[in-house]
Protein backbone atom coordinates (compact mmCIF):
# COMPACT_ATOMS: atom_id res chain seq x y z
CA UNK A 1 0.00 0.00 0.00
CA UNK A 2 2.59 2.24 0.96
CA UNK A 3 4.93 2.30 -2.14
CA UNK A 4 8.08 3.35 -1.34
CA UNK A 5 11.60 2.24 -1.40
CA UNK A 6 14.76 2.68 0.53
CA UNK A 7 15.20 4.74 -2.76
CA UNK A 8 12.86 7.00 -1.74
CA UNK A 9 13.42 7.23 1.19
CA UNK A 10 16.95 8.02 0.67
CA UNK A 11 15.45 10.72 -1.64
CA UNK A 12 13.21 12.41 0.48
CA UNK A 13 15.51 11.95 3.64
CA UNK A 14 17.98 14.39 1.38
CA UNK A 15 15.83 16.97 0.35
CA UNK A 16 14.29 17.34 3.99
CA UNK A 17 17.91 17.89 4.84
CA UNK A 18 18.67 20.87 2.28
CA UNK A 19 15.07 21.95 3.42
CA UNK A 20 16.52 22.37 7.10
CA UNK A 21 19.73 23.52 6.42
CA UNK A 22 18.54 26.15 4.17
CA UNK A 23 16.00 26.82 6.82
CA UNK A 24 18.69 27.52 9.49
CA UNK A 25 20.76 29.03 7.54
CA UNK A 26 18.31 31.71 6.52
CA UNK A 27 16.82 31.72 9.67
CA UNK A 28 20.10 32.50 11.05
CA UNK A 29 20.34 36.76 11.23
CA UNK A 30 23.92 37.25 9.19
CA UNK A 31 23.82 37.65 5.73
CA UNK A 32 24.31 34.29 4.17
CA UNK A 33 25.71 34.27 0.35
CA UNK A 34 23.32 31.66 -0.45
CA UNK A 35 20.27 32.97 0.37
CA UNK A 36 20.89 36.61 -0.48
CA UNK A 37 21.63 34.82 -3.83
CA UNK A 38 18.85 32.70 -4.17
CA UNK A 39 16.53 35.58 -3.47
CA UNK A 40 18.31 38.31 -5.95
CA UNK A 41 17.51 35.22 -8.56
CA UNK A 42 14.35 34.81 -7.82
CA UNK A 43 13.55 38.91 -7.79
CA UNK A 44 15.21 38.95 -11.49
CA UNK A 45 12.84 36.11 -12.70
CA UNK A 46 9.86 37.29 -10.50
CA UNK A 47 9.57 41.49 -12.10
CA UNK A 48 9.60 41.19 -15.39
CA UNK A 49 6.97 38.28 -15.29
CA UNK A 50 5.45 40.46 -13.03
CA UNK A 51 5.50 43.43 -15.03
CA UNK A 52 4.20 41.98 -17.68
CA UNK A 53 1.38 40.44 -15.85
CA UNK A 54 0.66 43.52 -14.31
CA UNK A 55 0.15 45.13 -17.68
CA UNK A 56 -2.18 42.65 -19.06
CA UNK A 57 -4.41 42.30 -16.55
CA UNK A 58 -4.64 45.80 -15.51
CA UNK A 59 -8.52 45.58 -17.41
CA UNK A 60 -8.93 42.70 -15.59
CA UNK A 61 -8.10 43.83 -12.44
CA UNK A 62 -9.62 47.41 -12.50
CA UNK A 63 -13.00 45.49 -13.83
CA UNK A 64 -12.39 42.95 -10.87
CA UNK A 65 -12.20 46.20 -8.43
CA UNK A 66 -14.87 47.51 -10.04
CA UNK A 67 -17.28 44.77 -9.38
CA UNK A 68 -15.56 43.79 -5.99
CA UNK A 69 -16.89 47.66 -5.08
CA UNK A 70 -20.06 47.36 -6.91
CA UNK A 71 -22.03 46.95 -3.60
CA UNK A 72 -21.07 50.51 -1.97
CA UNK A 73 -20.62 52.15 -5.02
CA UNK A 74 -23.78 53.19 -5.17
CA UNK A 75 -24.64 54.02 -1.23
CA UNK A 76 -20.97 55.95 -2.02
CA UNK A 77 -22.20 57.51 -4.87
CA UNK A 78 -25.53 58.62 -3.00
CA UNK A 79 -23.24 59.56 -0.37
CA UNK A 80 -21.32 61.97 -2.29
CA UNK A 81 -24.13 63.60 -4.30
CA UNK A 82 -25.95 64.75 -0.94
CA UNK A 83 -22.03 65.87 0.28
CA UNK A 84 -21.62 68.00 -2.84
CA UNK A 85 -25.12 69.60 -3.08
CA UNK A 86 -25.06 70.52 0.69
CA UNK A 87 -21.24 71.80 0.15
CA UNK A 88 -22.71 73.85 -3.29
CA UNK A 89 -26.01 75.39 -0.95
CA UNK A 90 -23.23 76.15 2.12
CA UNK A 91 -21.21 77.85 -1.42
CA UNK A 92 -24.31 79.86 -2.23
CA UNK A 93 -25.11 81.06 0.75
CA UNK A 94 -21.61 82.16 1.67
CA UNK A 95 -22.17 84.15 -1.58
CA UNK A 96 -25.37 85.71 -0.67
CA UNK A 97 -23.80 86.11 2.81
CA UNK A 98 -21.27 88.15 1.39
CA UNK A 99 -23.18 90.32 -0.80
CA UNK A 100 -25.68 90.93 2.12
CA UNK A 101 -23.08 91.75 4.46
CA UNK A 102 -21.41 94.31 1.66
CA UNK A 103 -25.21 95.60 1.43
CA UNK A 104 -25.23 96.01 5.49
CA UNK A 105 -21.87 97.92 5.33
CA UNK A 106 -23.07 100.21 2.82
CA UNK A 107 -26.01 101.01 4.42
CA UNK A 108 -24.09 101.15 7.82
CA UNK A 109 -21.55 103.80 6.43
CA UNK A 110 -24.62 106.06 4.37
CA UNK A 111 -26.52 106.19 7.98
CA UNK A 112 -23.47 106.88 9.76
CA UNK A 113 -22.86 109.76 7.19
CA UNK A 114 -25.93 110.89 7.30
CA UNK A 115 -26.40 110.27 10.97
CA UNK A 116 -29.53 108.57 10.49
CA UNK A 117 -30.72 105.66 12.48
CA UNK A 118 -32.11 102.85 10.34
CA UNK A 119 -33.40 99.62 11.35
CA UNK A 120 -32.05 97.23 8.71
CA UNK A 121 -34.41 95.07 6.80
CA UNK A 122 -34.89 92.88 3.93
CA UNK A 123 -36.46 93.44 0.75
CA UNK A 124 -38.89 90.05 0.74
CA UNK A 125 -40.68 90.70 -2.49
CA UNK A 126 -41.04 93.32 -4.92
CA UNK A 127 -44.70 93.39 -5.94
CA UNK A 128 -45.75 94.88 -8.72
CA UNK A 129 -49.30 94.28 -9.14
CA UNK A 130 -50.57 94.15 -12.48
CA UNK A 131 -47.73 96.18 -13.04
CA UNK A 132 -49.02 99.67 -11.88
CA UNK A 133 -47.14 100.29 -8.71
CA UNK A 134 -43.49 99.89 -7.62
CA UNK A 135 -43.81 98.81 -4.47
CA UNK A 136 -41.63 96.66 -2.06
CA UNK A 137 -42.19 94.85 1.19
CA UNK A 138 -39.83 94.44 3.50
CA UNK A 139 -39.16 92.33 6.83
CA UNK A 140 -39.48 94.69 9.60
CA UNK A 141 -43.05 96.37 11.18
CA UNK A 142 -44.40 97.88 13.63
CA UNK A 143 -42.97 95.30 15.89
CA UNK A 144 -39.46 96.81 15.17
CA UNK A 145 -40.98 100.70 15.33
CA UNK A 146 -41.56 101.00 12.02
CA UNK A 147 -44.31 102.99 10.69
CA UNK A 148 -46.01 104.69 8.11
CA UNK A 149 -43.91 108.09 6.13
CA UNK A 150 -40.61 106.82 7.08
CA UNK A 151 -37.76 106.86 4.64
CA UNK A 152 -36.45 104.04 3.10
CA UNK A 153 -32.81 104.01 1.86
CA UNK A 154 -29.97 101.51 1.46
CA UNK A 155 -26.25 102.09 1.12
CA UNK A 156 -26.70 103.85 -2.47
CA UNK A 157 -29.45 106.21 -1.48
CA UNK A 158 -32.81 106.57 -1.07
CA UNK A 159 -35.17 103.69 -2.16
CA UNK A 160 -38.88 105.15 -1.10
CA UNK A 161 -40.83 105.54 1.68
CA UNK A 162 -43.04 103.70 4.01
CA UNK A 163 -46.83 104.06 3.18
CA UNK A 164 -48.12 100.78 5.19
CA UNK A 165 -46.84 98.75 8.00
CA UNK A 166 -48.32 95.18 9.57
CA UNK A 167 -47.17 94.02 12.66
CA UNK A 168 -43.88 92.60 11.06
CA UNK A 169 -44.06 93.84 7.02
CA UNK A 170 -44.16 96.80 5.88
CA UNK A 171 -44.95 98.29 2.27
CA UNK A 172 -42.62 100.73 0.71
CA UNK A 173 -43.40 102.99 -1.96
CA UNK A 174 -40.40 103.13 -4.36
CA UNK A 175 -39.34 106.29 -5.50
CA UNK A 176 -40.16 105.13 -8.75
CA UNK A 177 -43.62 104.51 -8.51
CA UNK A 178 -45.97 106.77 -10.32
CA UNK A 179 -47.74 108.47 -7.10
CA UNK A 180 -44.36 108.98 -5.82
CA UNK A 181 -43.26 112.68 -5.43
CA UNK A 182 -39.87 113.35 -3.25
CA UNK A 183 -38.57 116.85 -2.67
CA UNK A 184 -35.35 117.13 -3.92
CA UNK A 185 -32.44 119.24 -4.03
CA UNK A 186 -29.46 119.34 -6.56
CA UNK A 187 -25.93 118.78 -5.37
CA UNK A 188 -23.55 121.78 -4.43
CA UNK A 189 -26.59 124.23 -5.82
CA UNK A 190 -29.54 124.84 -3.87
CA UNK A 191 -31.94 124.20 -6.79
CA UNK A 192 -34.74 122.62 -4.97
CA UNK A 193 -36.88 120.71 -6.71
CA UNK A 194 -39.78 117.76 -6.69
CA UNK A 195 -39.03 114.37 -8.38
CA UNK A 196 -41.02 112.53 -9.03
CA UNK A 197 -41.29 108.24 -10.38
CA UNK A 198 -43.98 107.67 -13.09
CA UNK A 199 -44.70 105.90 -16.47
CA UNK A 200 -41.22 103.87 -17.01
CA UNK A 201 -40.36 101.71 -20.30
CA UNK A 202 -38.83 98.90 -19.95
CA UNK A 203 -35.29 99.61 -19.85
CA UNK A 204 -35.60 103.27 -19.29
CA UNK A 205 -31.96 104.37 -17.70
CA UNK A 206 -33.62 107.34 -16.17
CA UNK A 207 -37.01 106.63 -14.48
CA UNK A 208 -37.44 109.68 -12.67
CA UNK A 209 -38.38 113.25 -13.47
CA UNK A 210 -36.89 115.91 -11.26
CA UNK A 211 -38.88 119.28 -11.58
CA UNK A 212 -37.02 122.09 -10.79
CA UNK A 213 -38.89 124.86 -9.06
CA UNK A 214 -37.44 127.75 -10.88
CA UNK A 215 -37.50 127.88 -14.46
CA UNK A 216 -34.28 129.01 -15.26
CA UNK A 217 -32.45 127.15 -13.09
CA UNK A 218 -28.92 125.66 -14.71
CA UNK A 219 -28.93 122.17 -14.58
CA UNK A 220 -25.91 119.99 -16.22
CA UNK A 221 -26.12 116.30 -16.93
CA UNK A 222 -24.24 114.23 -14.27
CA UNK A 223 -25.21 116.51 -11.27
CA UNK A 224 -26.75 114.46 -8.10
CA UNK A 225 -29.96 114.45 -6.70
CA UNK A 226 -30.52 114.68 -2.47
CA UNK A 227 -33.55 114.57 -0.74
CA UNK A 228 -34.64 117.74 0.45
CA UNK A 229 -35.98 116.90 3.67
CA UNK A 230 -39.78 117.19 4.79
CA UNK A 231 -41.13 118.62 8.15
CA UNK A 232 -39.88 116.28 11.21
CA UNK A 233 -37.73 113.79 8.67
CA UNK A 234 -41.21 112.33 7.35
CA UNK A 235 -41.84 111.22 5.13
CA UNK A 236 -38.43 112.14 4.02
CA UNK A 237 -35.33 112.84 5.93
CA UNK A 238 -32.90 115.26 4.18
CA UNK A 239 -29.53 114.56 2.45
CA UNK A 240 -30.30 111.10 1.17
CA UNK A 241 -28.82 110.74 -2.34
CA UNK A 242 -31.56 109.80 -4.93
CA UNK A 243 -30.10 110.14 -8.58
CA UNK A 244 -28.06 111.49 -11.32
CA UNK A 245 -29.09 113.73 -13.50
CA UNK A 246 -29.38 111.45 -16.99
CA UNK A 247 -30.41 114.69 -19.49
CA UNK A 248 -32.08 118.00 -19.16
CA UNK A 249 -35.32 118.38 -21.07
CA UNK A 250 -35.64 121.56 -23.20
CA UNK A 251 -38.67 123.36 -22.13
CA UNK A 252 -38.56 127.01 -22.65
CA UNK A 253 -41.05 128.93 -21.81
CA UNK A 254 -42.14 126.66 -18.89
CA UNK A 255 -42.23 127.25 -15.44
CA UNK A 256 -40.24 125.09 -14.12
CA UNK A 257 -37.13 122.94 -15.95
CA UNK A 258 -37.44 119.14 -15.83
CA UNK A 259 -35.01 116.71 -16.15
CA UNK A 260 -34.78 113.06 -16.13
CA UNK A 261 -32.55 111.67 -13.31
CA UNK A 262 -31.61 107.76 -13.02
CA UNK A 263 -31.99 106.44 -9.50
CA UNK A 264 -29.04 105.98 -7.10
CA UNK A 265 -30.18 102.50 -6.68
CA UNK A 266 -30.65 99.76 -8.01
CA UNK A 267 -34.40 98.76 -7.71
CA UNK A 268 -34.48 96.01 -9.55
CA UNK A 269 -31.99 94.04 -7.17
CA UNK A 270 -33.16 95.73 -3.76
CA UNK A 271 -31.90 93.27 -0.97
CA UNK A 272 -30.69 94.82 2.08
CA UNK A 273 -32.39 98.56 3.16
CA UNK A 274 -32.82 100.36 5.84
CA UNK A 275 -35.94 102.36 7.26
CA UNK A 276 -34.60 105.56 9.00
CA UNK A 277 -36.30 105.60 12.06
CA UNK A 278 -34.90 108.44 13.36
CA UNK A 279 -33.69 111.67 10.70
CA UNK A 280 -30.67 112.93 11.28
CA UNK A 281 -30.45 115.90 13.80
CA UNK A 282 -29.05 118.07 11.18
CA UNK A 283 -29.38 118.16 7.56
CA UNK A 284 -26.21 116.55 6.04
CA UNK A 285 -26.21 118.00 2.91
CA UNK A 286 -24.44 116.70 0.46
CA UNK A 287 -22.27 114.82 2.28
CA UNK A 288 -24.10 111.48 1.98
CA UNK A 289 -23.50 111.68 -1.58
CA UNK A 290 -20.34 109.21 -2.69
CA UNK A 291 -17.26 110.91 -4.49
CA UNK A 292 -18.16 111.51 -7.96
CA UNK A 293 -16.55 108.62 -10.44
CA UNK A 294 -15.27 111.27 -12.90
CA UNK A 295 -11.21 111.81 -12.20
CA UNK A 296 -11.38 115.51 -13.56
CA UNK A 297 -14.33 115.70 -11.21
CA UNK A 298 -12.36 113.98 -8.46
CA UNK A 299 -8.83 115.79 -8.67
CA UNK A 300 -11.36 119.09 -8.26
CA UNK A 301 -12.69 118.01 -5.15
CA UNK A 302 -9.51 117.13 -4.07
CA UNK A 303 -8.57 120.94 -4.91
CA UNK A 304 -11.71 122.49 -3.23
CA UNK A 305 -11.14 120.49 0.00
CA UNK A 306 -14.20 118.17 -1.02
CA UNK A 307 -13.32 115.19 0.83
CA UNK A 308 -12.45 116.65 3.92
CA UNK A 309 -16.13 117.87 3.73
CA UNK A 310 -17.33 113.87 3.91
CA UNK A 311 -15.02 113.61 6.81
CA UNK A 312 -15.82 116.11 9.30
CA UNK A 313 -19.98 115.62 8.80
CA UNK A 314 -20.70 116.82 12.52
CA UNK A 315 -18.01 120.02 13.02
CA UNK A 316 -19.50 121.24 9.54
CA UNK A 317 -23.54 121.02 10.74
CA UNK A 318 -22.23 122.43 13.85
CA UNK A 319 -20.86 125.37 12.55
CA UNK A 320 -23.48 125.54 10.05
CA UNK A 321 -26.33 126.43 12.52
CA UNK A 322 -24.45 127.52 15.74
CA UNK A 323 -20.93 129.40 15.20
CA UNK A 324 -22.12 131.29 12.63
CA UNK A 325 -24.78 133.45 14.38
CA UNK A 326 -22.42 134.55 17.51
CA UNK A 327 -19.83 135.65 15.10
CA UNK A 328 -21.64 137.04 12.29
CA UNK A 329 -25.25 138.70 13.71
CA UNK A 330 -25.92 140.03 10.24
CA UNK A 331 -25.75 136.39 9.06
CA UNK A 332 -28.11 135.97 11.91
CA UNK A 333 -30.23 138.45 10.52
CA UNK A 334 -30.26 137.72 6.93
CA UNK A 335 -30.59 134.00 7.60
CA UNK A 336 -34.35 135.04 9.38
CA UNK A 337 -34.95 137.05 7.07
CA UNK A 338 -34.83 134.46 4.17
CA UNK A 339 -37.11 132.25 6.49
CA UNK A 340 -39.23 134.95 7.12
CA UNK A 341 -39.63 137.22 4.17
CA UNK A 342 -38.85 135.97 0.53
CA UNK A 343 -39.38 139.26 -0.61
CA UNK A 344 -36.62 140.51 1.97
CA UNK A 345 -33.62 138.08 0.80
CA UNK A 346 -32.95 139.65 -2.04
CA UNK A 347 -31.23 143.11 -0.73
CA UNK A 348 -29.96 141.15 2.20
CA UNK A 349 -28.63 138.66 0.70
CA UNK A 350 -25.48 140.72 -1.31
CA UNK A 351 -25.30 142.81 2.17
CA UNK A 352 -23.98 139.28 3.59
CA UNK A 353 -20.76 139.02 1.74
CA UNK A 354 -18.88 141.61 3.34
CA UNK A 355 -19.09 140.62 7.01
CA UNK A 356 -19.01 136.95 6.56
CA UNK A 357 -16.44 136.97 4.30
CA UNK A 358 -13.73 136.89 6.87
CA UNK A 359 -15.30 134.55 9.16
CA UNK A 360 -15.58 132.25 6.07
CA UNK A 361 -16.67 129.42 8.03
CA UNK A 362 -20.30 129.96 8.17
CA UNK A 363 -21.66 127.60 5.36
CA UNK A 364 -21.45 123.58 4.82
CA UNK A 365 -19.01 124.11 2.19
CA UNK A 366 -16.58 124.86 4.68
CA UNK A 367 -13.70 123.89 2.53
CA UNK A 368 -14.37 127.57 1.48
CA UNK A 369 -11.50 129.19 2.75
CA UNK A 370 -9.33 128.71 -0.24
CA UNK A 371 -12.17 129.87 -2.55
CA UNK A 372 -13.42 133.68 -3.08
CA UNK A 373 -15.75 134.70 -0.80
CA UNK A 374 -18.26 136.35 -2.82
CA UNK A 375 -19.62 133.46 -4.83
CA UNK A 376 -19.29 131.11 -1.92
CA UNK A 377 -21.02 132.41 0.60
CA UNK A 378 -24.77 132.93 -0.90
CA UNK A 379 -24.65 129.44 -1.43
CA UNK A 380 -23.78 128.51 2.34
CA UNK A 381 -26.54 130.79 3.52
CA UNK A 382 -28.72 129.44 1.28
CA UNK A 383 -29.23 125.97 2.38
CA UNK A 384 -28.82 126.58 5.62
CA UNK A 385 -32.86 128.39 5.37
CA UNK A 386 -34.48 125.07 4.42
CA UNK A 387 -32.95 123.19 6.75
CA UNK A 388 -33.52 125.47 10.00
CA UNK A 389 -37.11 125.75 8.99
CA UNK A 390 -38.04 122.54 8.13
CA UNK A 391 -37.87 119.76 5.24
CA UNK A 392 -41.56 120.99 3.99
CA UNK A 393 -41.49 124.74 4.78
CA UNK A 394 -38.37 124.86 2.38
CA UNK A 395 -39.20 124.35 -1.04
CA UNK A 396 -42.08 127.07 -0.54
CA UNK A 397 -39.97 129.23 1.42
CA UNK A 398 -36.62 129.15 -0.85
CA UNK A 399 -38.43 128.72 -4.08
CA UNK A 400 -39.38 132.84 -3.98
CA UNK A 401 -36.18 133.41 -2.98
CA UNK A 402 -34.35 131.52 -6.42
CA UNK A 403 -36.98 132.97 -8.36
CA UNK A 404 -35.98 137.10 -6.86
CA UNK A 405 -32.45 136.73 -7.00
CA UNK A 406 -31.18 135.18 -10.61
CA UNK A 407 -27.71 137.68 -10.04
CA UNK A 408 -26.70 135.50 -7.86
CA UNK A 409 -26.24 132.22 -10.41
CA UNK A 410 -23.90 133.59 -12.81
CA UNK A 411 -21.33 133.57 -9.95
CA UNK A 412 -22.00 129.51 -9.10
CA UNK A 413 -20.08 128.35 -12.01
CA UNK A 414 -17.30 129.41 -11.02
CA UNK A 415 -17.90 127.44 -7.82
CA UNK A 416 -18.64 124.51 -9.51
CA UNK A 417 -15.19 124.63 -11.57
CA UNK B 1 12.11 11.19 -18.40
CA UNK B 2 9.06 13.06 -20.18
CA UNK B 3 7.17 12.81 -17.39
CA UNK B 4 9.62 14.24 -15.60
CA UNK B 5 10.21 16.98 -17.83
CA UNK B 6 6.24 17.58 -18.08
CA UNK B 7 5.98 17.38 -14.45
CA UNK B 8 8.35 19.88 -13.72
CA UNK B 9 6.76 22.16 -16.41
CA UNK B 10 4.13 21.91 -14.69
CA UNK B 11 4.77 22.61 -11.23
CA UNK B 12 6.84 25.52 -12.71
CA UNK B 13 3.63 26.92 -14.45
CA UNK B 14 1.57 26.28 -10.87
CA UNK B 15 4.37 28.49 -9.34
CA UNK B 16 4.43 31.36 -11.53
CA UNK B 17 0.34 31.42 -11.67
CA UNK B 18 0.84 30.84 -8.20
CA UNK B 19 2.91 34.08 -7.35
CA UNK B 20 2.16 36.24 -9.98
CA UNK B 21 -1.50 35.95 -10.72
CA UNK B 22 -3.43 34.48 -7.76
CA UNK B 23 -1.44 36.44 -5.04
CA UNK B 24 -2.03 39.56 -6.57
CA UNK B 25 -5.95 38.84 -6.71
CA UNK B 26 -7.40 41.04 -4.03
CA UNK B 27 -8.78 37.81 -2.06
CA UNK B 28 -11.67 38.59 0.84
CA UNK B 29 -9.90 36.82 3.49
CA UNK B 30 -6.61 37.51 2.52
CA UNK B 31 -5.93 34.05 1.43
CA UNK B 32 -5.47 32.52 -1.79
CA UNK B 33 -5.98 28.94 -3.06
CA UNK B 34 -2.49 27.17 -3.50
CA UNK B 35 -2.55 26.33 -6.95
CA UNK B 36 1.16 25.24 -6.59
CA UNK B 37 0.40 22.40 -3.94
CA UNK B 38 -2.48 21.18 -5.54
CA UNK B 39 -0.07 20.63 -8.96
CA UNK B 40 2.81 18.89 -6.63
CA UNK B 41 -0.15 16.59 -5.24
CA UNK B 42 -1.71 16.12 -8.34
CA UNK B 43 1.63 15.28 -10.04
CA UNK B 44 2.76 13.29 -7.28
CA UNK B 45 -0.55 10.82 -7.21
CA UNK B 46 0.16 10.34 -10.73
CA UNK B 47 3.82 9.64 -10.29
CA UNK B 48 6.22 8.38 -8.20
CA UNK B 49 7.00 9.47 -4.51
CA UNK B 50 10.47 10.59 -5.71
CA UNK B 51 9.07 12.78 -8.12
CA UNK B 52 6.31 14.30 -5.77
CA UNK B 53 9.04 14.97 -3.40
CA UNK B 54 11.68 16.75 -5.36
CA UNK B 55 8.95 18.65 -7.09
CA UNK B 56 7.20 19.48 -3.96
CA UNK B 57 11.06 20.70 -2.62
CA UNK B 58 11.70 22.64 -6.14
CA UNK B 59 8.10 24.30 -6.04
CA UNK B 60 8.13 24.86 -2.51
CA UNK B 61 11.53 26.47 -2.96
CA UNK B 62 10.79 28.24 -5.69
CA UNK B 63 7.75 29.99 -3.96
CA UNK B 64 10.14 30.67 -1.13
CA UNK B 65 12.70 32.57 -3.07
CA UNK B 66 9.87 34.93 -5.57
CA UNK B 67 9.41 38.13 -4.10
CA UNK B 68 5.75 38.20 -2.19
CA UNK B 69 7.74 35.22 -0.03
CA UNK B 70 8.51 36.99 3.87
CA UNK B 71 9.17 33.58 5.27
CA UNK B 72 12.31 31.45 5.53
CA UNK B 73 13.91 29.70 2.72
CA UNK B 74 13.36 26.54 2.77
CA UNK B 75 10.17 26.65 4.86
CA UNK B 76 7.74 26.28 2.29
CA UNK B 77 10.09 24.17 0.53
CA UNK B 78 10.30 21.15 3.38
CA UNK B 79 6.35 21.23 3.97
CA UNK B 80 5.58 20.66 0.29
CA UNK B 81 8.72 18.51 -0.47
CA UNK B 82 6.93 15.99 2.50
CA UNK B 83 3.21 16.83 0.96
CA UNK B 84 4.50 15.13 -2.35
CA UNK B 85 6.28 12.30 -1.21
CA UNK B 86 3.66 11.35 0.74
CA UNK B 87 0.60 11.96 -1.93
CA UNK B 88 3.16 10.11 -4.29
CA UNK B 89 3.71 7.10 -2.07
CA UNK B 90 -0.01 6.72 -1.66
CA UNK B 91 -0.36 6.47 -5.75
CA UNK B 92 -1.53 2.81 -5.50
CA UNK B 93 -4.48 2.63 -3.45
CA UNK B 94 -5.52 6.33 -4.77
CA UNK B 95 -6.03 5.48 -8.23
CA UNK B 96 -7.39 1.87 -7.22
CA UNK B 97 -10.10 3.90 -4.91
CA UNK B 98 -10.65 6.30 -8.30
CA UNK B 99 -13.57 8.50 -7.47
CA UNK B 100 -13.37 11.13 -5.17
CA UNK B 101 -10.55 10.01 -3.54
CA UNK B 102 -8.06 12.29 -5.07
CA UNK B 103 -9.98 15.62 -3.86
CA UNK B 104 -9.84 13.78 -0.24
CA UNK B 105 -5.57 13.46 -0.58
CA UNK B 106 -5.61 17.04 -1.92
CA UNK B 107 -7.99 18.39 1.32
CA UNK B 108 -6.01 16.19 3.58
CA UNK B 109 -2.10 17.86 1.81
CA UNK B 110 -3.79 21.41 1.77
CA UNK B 111 -4.65 21.21 5.47
CA UNK B 112 -1.45 19.51 6.62
CA UNK B 113 0.58 21.48 4.66
CA UNK B 114 -1.03 25.06 6.26
CA UNK B 115 -0.90 23.10 9.78
CA UNK B 116 3.30 21.93 8.89
CA UNK B 117 4.01 25.47 7.58
CA UNK B 118 2.80 27.11 10.45
CA UNK B 119 4.09 24.26 12.66
CA UNK B 120 7.60 25.17 11.11
CA UNK B 121 7.02 28.79 11.88
CA UNK B 122 6.47 27.71 15.84
CA UNK B 123 9.50 26.43 16.19
CA UNK B 124 11.07 29.08 14.42
CA UNK B 125 9.39 31.34 16.76
CA UNK B 126 7.87 33.28 14.07
CA UNK B 127 5.75 35.83 15.90
CA UNK B 128 3.35 35.85 13.33
CA UNK B 129 2.39 32.39 13.80
CA UNK B 130 -0.61 32.10 16.23
CA UNK B 131 -3.44 30.01 17.00
CA UNK B 132 -5.80 32.49 15.92
CA UNK B 133 -3.99 33.44 12.88
CA UNK B 134 -3.87 29.28 11.95
CA UNK B 135 -7.32 28.96 12.94
CA UNK B 136 -8.23 32.28 10.50
CA UNK B 137 -6.17 31.16 7.63
CA UNK B 138 -6.96 27.31 7.52
CA UNK B 139 -9.93 27.63 6.77
CA UNK B 140 -10.15 29.66 3.95
CA UNK B 141 -6.95 28.44 2.38
CA UNK B 142 -8.69 24.83 2.38
CA UNK B 143 -11.77 26.07 0.97
CA UNK B 144 -10.59 28.21 -1.66
CA UNK B 145 -7.98 25.63 -2.56
CA UNK B 146 -11.04 23.26 -3.09
CA UNK B 147 -13.15 25.45 -5.37
CA UNK B 148 -10.26 25.19 -7.69
CA UNK B 149 -9.09 21.75 -7.01
CA UNK B 150 -10.84 19.88 -10.01
CA UNK B 151 -9.59 22.20 -12.03
CA UNK B 152 -5.99 21.52 -11.23
CA UNK B 153 -6.45 18.01 -10.58
CA UNK B 154 -8.16 17.25 -13.22
CA UNK B 155 -6.09 19.02 -16.17
CA UNK B 156 -2.88 17.73 -14.41
CA UNK B 157 -4.06 14.54 -14.50
CA UNK B 158 -5.50 14.40 -18.41
CA UNK B 159 -1.65 15.47 -19.44
CA UNK B 160 0.39 12.89 -17.24
CA UNK B 161 -2.31 9.95 -18.35
CA UNK B 162 -1.26 11.32 -21.75
CA UNK B 163 2.12 10.53 -21.38
CA UNK B 164 1.63 7.27 -19.90
CA UNK B 165 -0.73 6.27 -22.86
CA UNK B 166 2.38 7.27 -24.66
CA UNK B 167 4.60 4.78 -23.01
CA UNK B 168 2.28 2.03 -23.57
CA UNK B 169 0.20 2.91 -26.49
CA UNK B 170 1.74 0.37 -28.39
CA UNK B 171 0.90 -2.44 -25.87
CA UNK B 172 -2.47 -1.01 -25.17
CA UNK B 173 -3.64 -0.62 -28.44
CA UNK B 174 -3.44 -4.29 -29.68
CA UNK B 175 -6.18 -6.38 -29.43
CA UNK B 176 -4.37 -9.29 -27.44
CA UNK B 177 -3.13 -6.56 -24.86
CA UNK B 178 -6.68 -7.58 -22.90
CA UNK B 179 -6.42 -11.16 -23.57
CA UNK B 180 -8.88 -10.28 -26.57
CA UNK B 181 -11.61 -9.76 -24.79
CA UNK B 182 -13.35 -6.80 -26.62
CA UNK B 183 -15.53 -4.70 -24.08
Amino acid sequence: MFRDTSRSRLVLGVLLALSLTLLVLDERDDANPVSGTARAVGAAVFEPISAAVTLASRPISDGYRALAAAPGAQRRIAELEARNAELTRELESVDADAARSRELADLLHLAGLGRYEVVAAHAVTRMTAQGFSDTATLDVGRRDGVTADMTVVNGDGLVGRVVRTTERTSTVLLVTDGASSVGARLEGSKEIGVISGGTHGIADTAPLRLELLDGTATVRKGERVVTLGSHGGAPYVPGVPIGTVRHVEDTPGALTRTARVAPAVDLSRLDVVGVVVAPPETDPRDSVLPPKPDPRAQAEQRHNGRPDRGRKTAPKHDGAEDPADPRHPDGAVARGKASTSAGQVAPARPAEPAPRAPGGGGGPPSGGQSRPPAPADPPAAEPAAPADTGGVAGPAGAEPGDLANPPRRPPRPPERG
Amino acid sequence: MIRRTLAAVLVAVAVLLQTVVVNRLPMPWGVGPDLALLTVVAVAMRTTAVTGAVAGFLGGLAIDILPPADHELGRYALVLCLAGYLAGALRDPISRAGGLWPFGVAALATAGVSLGFAGVGVVLGDPRVTLGGVLGVLPPTLLLTMVVSPFVLYPVFWMLRRTERDDFRAVGATPWANGGIVR
